[in-house]
């Protein structure tokens, strides 16, 4: 019940809707009650042959005028409540897709998607049933039952409602006993259900693997014994679910039993007529429904509870970026200045340092490249300059200020970032690549392409910058999608443009092309480039070296290449190929 | 084929294909036909028992408890006897029919699933390429399992049409012109199926529709999380969510009132309806004769045996729809006929050299523009011959048509001089061995990702091959070493690992010809060396045939083809190549460091 408790917010919030809702369910169970009773008179008139036209018309307009009436009041109550289980619905739906569109990465780090969209969906699905199917079951539960039994005992009488009435209680408790049974059963069957989806999902994201084994047939073999597992549980669901109708009929056949004998001999011993007999039957037929209900009222309460306790706990959650409200707002501009005693990732076992010992200045207007083995920190650095994370010790200062100070807006807006992977949105080329400012025009649009050497590609598409890209658009290779990250980073013009290995997918000539474009056009801005290629970040104005975290080395190409360390190592590695051709070339070397 | 918008809930299916849809289901249920049947003899029984019931009372009420006198204690307990066993093997029949045909229901779902699986299976790389993987899933799993609401349709159906027939039968054994009088109530019935099913059908795909525009954007913004934060765009999304959201509301409400309408509170109003002829005609006939106690009560009971069937099969119409839209789209991939390129039907030739050779070759995914153009090179058994390119130029193409994956539209390609038609596609298969260029890792552990599902292979030739490409060197140091858990994708394993891995899994299945699509993926410079020995050991004594991203590892290869659009523009040795200074020289060129060595 404590579920209801804690909807009280928006029951209050929708006040109308619920007084309403719950004065028309109330209606429609009164008249219910109605019914029943008339017909049982009715047949003890026409039993006694008392009856006349007016009776007549009395009896069946009575009853005709409580049809039309209950319709106006189902339609009533159903609209009403369940336009209040909706609304729950999107309310909550809102409250945290905006929760989820705060949160930090550890939270993305914490919850898969599928879990979020779980909580988006099942979760608000259960919580809206107790907002509709529970309110029902409630209302009908006490007021049928009470006012069921309140007119048994007084249109018929009250030893046989008190006998009649005595099995039905067994209903709920056996519908309270079956009820954990098939929610196992239900479990089991969900969880074989996911491992199906995953064993095709798997198949058929490595289609071409088991092609190119020729493993299809045992492929198909594999799926068949994860079939042959399903049906056996989902035939448990199928036993224990077939259970439930016939336990009502049993119970309620006991409930037939008594009145049959004990109500026939009220008949024949006088003290009941035939027609409260009759009325008798149709009452009891009016109690399967609520007695059924109440057993699964406690089903419908606990998933909703348990549901809500998942949505509200994960709306809990804060994001360890906090925003400073009364920060700055205008644009971060000016030199880096990036001060940075250890940084240890949240949720680390280990608590290995990711980042010590980091102390870089950047100008104005300068390139910084970065390079470094796999897993050396060069990300990590850029994730803090993000605000991915803040819980480094030490500072990074822009124009002297804190990144920390400066608003989120006024802050990221500076910052352009390209990843290696980008994510991209199944929206057009041009509507992905003024992405951060959908006033862009088209010119901006294809200016910002043209920078990222990607105009060319988006030429030979089937409708242009108007080509749908994603899952259902064109397929971009690698290197297409980076170049048009590069443009939807590059349209905002940003004072600080990071590529994070951004060119990895980019050929050789591609790439040579974006960077000369690059130093072109933000001659005054500063351009931060992480790398493996060593060619990317020569001709930086400062490059430094990561290894484990830590800064080994930094400087201009010419200083790291006499340093002899692993830049100049590296670079000789892949300088190998140049020496040869050199060579071969007769020219310079 | 690419599919704009996922959702077919955004165009209605003609009735003709609805019929089609349903006919096909039914047919492909026959091997459950047994199962239903006796589900549906069952239900049939229920049906009787349901309309004798009330029989039974009314003769009680009308025999025995009218004239108040003669009904002693044997009569009434012998009456509540019979009434209860009944009731009991209404019970009975009740969980049997339902228990019956919901096994029957999954026996046959299950059946179009493994279909629908190994249909997949048959299907050529020109499907898997243009229709994405999440909505096969979606197909082989969800819309599979949608059919159960389509057999539950059915089921209620069937049920609701025995429950009504009972009844009426019922009907005529109390009073012959009161049934007839109720049959005024069937037009109603019919008209209130027919108006709900055509209001709810329409609004309900449009909810559909809406719900799964809905969940598109919420996955979509989870996993694009990055970029909107990282782009400051977080306010548009939520400002863009709240009207999808809300028009899912409307949907959703229009949806609600369409059922308030005409479905619960509909069907009470014809059952008052109803009551009101039952007790007019009884009425009526009371003022002339005399009316049996129990006719009311057997009339209103066998009404709502009526009714309320009618009720749930009309809550099922969505479900139904549902059922119905999944079956359409698991039906239309049983019906794709992009099925894999097939081996000439005789074919019996086995690969014992490997020599590949391209005669000519033309190739082109959509008949329009040719990708492959007369493309004939030769690699001799233990040559490597290696393909240069940009993206785009062919070389993927090229492999695509060597493995089979795509057909070829003219030309020739032999291996060991024999149409490649006519080899046998296990044979084919087992000597052919190609390493992808992202490596797919499958659930499981080290050693079943090695061995695959190959039975034969002891787990002594797992670790020779591991060790045979380098692998054994990180596996040994693994905690469960060779039974290791390979989580979905290989997460925990690095890109240069998991190519490892799928070496010795290529290796071990001791292939005449190799194939590598080289890796463009970030390795880390350790495992990088590995990898380059691991290929050289590979391609001792087999051919060979390799897409180079990276120049530096093919100068030792046999034959450089380096294509542009589809042609090759030039051929030779790596020498005879940088010689030429054509653009292999250009490519090997900036390949390397530019800049400060030479500047034409």
């Amino acid at each position: 019940m404590s579920i209801f408790t804690q909807l009280m917010w928006f029951f209050r919030a929708n006040k109308r809707l619920y007084i309403y809702g719950l004065s028309f369910l109330f209606l429609t169970e009164i008249s219910q009650m109605v019914s029943p009773a008339l017909l049982g008179s009715f047949t003890d008139r026409v039993i006694a042959r008392e009856v006349t036209p007016e009776i007549l018309l009395l009896y069946a307009g009575g009853i005709l005028f409580f049809a039309i009436l209950m319709y106006g009041f189902r339609y009533a109550w159903i609209t009403n409540i369940f336009q209040g289980s909706a609304l729950l619905e999107k309310t909550l739906r809102q409250q945290l897709f905006d929760h989820y569109m705060q949160m930090d990465t550890t939270f993305y780090q914490r919850h898969r998607t599928g879990d979020l969209m779980a909580h988006a969906s099942n979760d608000l699905s259960a919580i809206q049933r107790v907002a509709s199917g529970g309110i029902l079951m409630l209302v009908d539960s006490l007021v049928i039952i009470v006012f069921t039994v309140i007119s048994m005992i007084f249109v018929v009488d009250w030893r046989l409602t008190l006998i009649g009435v005595l099995p039905l209680p067994l209903l709920v408790i056996g519908v309270r006993y079956l009820s954990p049974k098939i929610r196992e059963a239900f479990t089991a069957s969900q969880e074989a259900f996911s491992e199906l989806s995953n064993k095709s999902q798997e198949s058929i994201a490595g289609i071409k693997a088991i092609k190119t084994l020729g493993q299809e047939s045992q492929d198909v073999q594999a799926f068949e014994k994860e079939v042959t597992k399903t049906i056996k549980i989902n035939k448990r669901v199928a036993l224990i679910d077939s259970l439930f109708g016939p336990m009502a009929t049993v119970i309620m056949t006991i409930s037939y039993v008594i009145m049959m004998t004990y109500g026939g001999s009220l008949v024949v011993s006088n003290e009941i007529t035939i027609g409260q007999l009759v009325s008798f039957a149709t009452y009891l037929g009016l109690l399967v429904w609520p007695m059924f209900g109440l057993g699964q009222l406690f089903n419908v309460l606990e998933r909703g509870n348990a549901s809500y306790m998942r949505v509200q706990d994960i709306l809990m959650e804060k994001s360890a970026i906090v925003e400073d409200i009364a920060g700055i707002d205008t644009l971060a501009q000016g030199n880096i200045k990036i001060d940075i005693e250890s940084f240890v990732y949240p949720d680390d076992s280990d608590t290995k340092n990711a980042l010590k010992n980091v102390h870089i200045d950047i100008k104005s207007g300068e390139t910084l490249g970065i390079v470094g083995r796999v897993g050396s920190g060069k990300t990590t650095l850029l994730k803090l300059l993000l605000r991915q994370f803040d819980h480094y010790e030490g500072s990074i200062k822009i124009g002297n200020i804190d990144i920390k100070s400066y608003r989120f807006e006024s802050y990221l807006r500076t910052i352009g970032y390209v990843a290696q992977e980008n994510f991209l949105f199944s929206d057009t080329v041009a509507n992905n690549i003024r992405f951060a400012d959908v006033n862009k025009t088209q010119e901006n649009v294809e200016l910002a392409a043209k920078k990222a050497a990607f105009h060319e590609d988006v030429l030979k598409f089937p409708e242009r910058y108007e080509t749908e890209v994603g899952e259902h658009g064109v397929s971009l290779s690698g290197g297409q999608k980076q170049r048009l990250a590069i443009a939807r980073a590059l349209i905002i013009n940003p004072e600080i443009l990071i590529l994070d290995d951004a060119l990895s997918a980019v050929d050789a000539r591609t790439e040579k092309q974006i960077l000369s474009a690059l130093k072109a056009e933000r001659q005054e801005k500063t351009t931060i480039i992480a790398a493996h290629r060593m060619s990317s970040v020569m001709n930086a104005d400062k490059i430094i070296v990561f290894e484990q975290g830590e800064i080994i080395e930094s400087g201009t190409h010419a200083e790291l290449m006499l340093k002899q360390g692993w830049y100049a190592q590296m670079y000789k590695q892949q300088q190998l190929v140049t020496t040869l051709v050199s060579k071969l070339d007769g020219q310079g070397g | 084929m690419v599919e704009k918008n996922s959702s077919v809930w955004a165009k209605s299916i003609p009735i003709k294909e609805q019929l089609r849809v349903i006919v096909t289901l039914i047919k492909m249920a026959k091997p459950f036909r047994k199962m239903f049947f006796t589900a549906l003899a069952i239900g049939g029984i229920f049906a009787l028992l349901q309309a004798a019931a009330p029989r039974i009372i009314t003769y009680y009420m009308n025999t025995y408890l009218h004239g108040n006198d003669h009904v002693t204690w044997t009569i009434m307990i012998s009456f509540a006897v019979i009434v209860a066993i009944i009731r009991l093997g209404q019970a009975v029949a009740d969980a049997f029919n339902a228990y019956y045909f919901t096994v029957a229901a999954e026996y046959a779902l299950e059946d179009i699933r493994v279909k629908v699986f190994r249909k997949l299976h048959t299907l050529g790389m020109r499907f898997f390429d243009q229709v994405p993987a999440g909505s096969l899933v979606t197909r082989v799993n969800n819309d599979t399992a949608s059919l159960a609401d389509f057999w539950r349709f059915f089921m209620q159906l069937t049920f609701a049409v025995m429950s009504m027939i009972g009844a009426y039968i019922g009907m005529l054994t109390v009073s012959v012109s009161a049934t007839l009088l109720m049959l005024v109530v069937v037009p109603f019935i019919i008209a209130s199926v027919i108006i709900y099913q055509r209001f709810s059908s329409s609004l309900f795909r449009h909810m559909r529709e809406r719900l799964s525009s809905l969940n598109a954007k919420i996955a979509e913004s989870i996993t694009g999380i990055d970029v909107i934060q990282e782009f400051y765009q977080e306010e548009r999304f939520k400002k863009e969510f709240d009207r999808v959201n809300g028009e899912y509301f409307n949907a959703r409400f229009k949806m609600v009132k369409a059922d308030a309408l005409l479905l619960e509170p509909m069907i009470d109003l014809l059952l008052g309806g109803a009551t009101v002829l039952v007790l007019w005609y009884f009425g009526v006939l009371s003022m002339s004769t005399a009316v049996a106690a129990g006719a009311i009560y057997a009339f209103t009971t066998y009404l709502s045996n009526i009714f309320g069937p009618l009720e749930s099969i009309m809550s099922l119409f969505s479900p139904f729809q549902e059922g119905l839209v999944s079956g359409y789209r698991v039906l239309d991939i049983l019906d794709n006929d992009t099925y894999a390129p097939a081996q000439n039907p005789d074919a019996d030739q086995v690969i014992s050299n490997g020599k590949v050779e391209f005669k000519h070759v033309n190739f082109s995914y959509d008949d329009e523009h040719p990708i492959l153009k007369d493309l004939s090179f030769v690699a001799n058994p233990g040559e490597t011959v290696a393909l240069v390119g940009h993206t785009g130029s062919g070389k993927s193409s090229t492999i695509n048509t060597l493995m089979r994956f795509y057909d070829f539209q003219s030309g020739e390609i032999l291996i060991d001089d024999h149409d490649i038609r006519d080899i046998k596609l296990d044979n084919l298969r087992k000597q052919m061995g190609l390493v992808l260029q992202e490596p797919f890792m499958f659930f499981g552990d080290v050693t079943s990702n090695i061995a695959m599902y190959d039975d034969t292979i002891t787990d002594e030739q797992v670790k020779h091959a591991a060790e045979f490409v380098g692998a054994s060197h990180f596996i040994n140091r693994l905690d469960d070493q060779y039974h290791a858990e390979i989580q979905e994708g290989g997460s925990g394993f690095s890109a240069g690992e998991k190519q490892l891995i799928s070496f010795a899994r290529t290796i071990i299945q001791d292939p005449k010809i190799l194939i590598l699509d080289e890796a463009t993926a970030n390795i880390d410079t350790e495992t990088e060396a590995t990898i380059q020995q691991s290929l050289k050991k590979m391609r001792q004594n087999r051919t060979t045939l390799i897409i180079a991203h990276r120049l530096s590892t093919i100068q030792d290869a046999n034959l450089i083809l380096v294509l542009d659009n589809g042609e090759v523009v030039e051929r030779g040795t790596h020498e005879e190549l940088l010689a030429q200074r054509g653009q292999y020289y250009d490519l090997y060129r900036l390949q390397g460091v530019d800049n400060n060595t030479s500047d034409n």
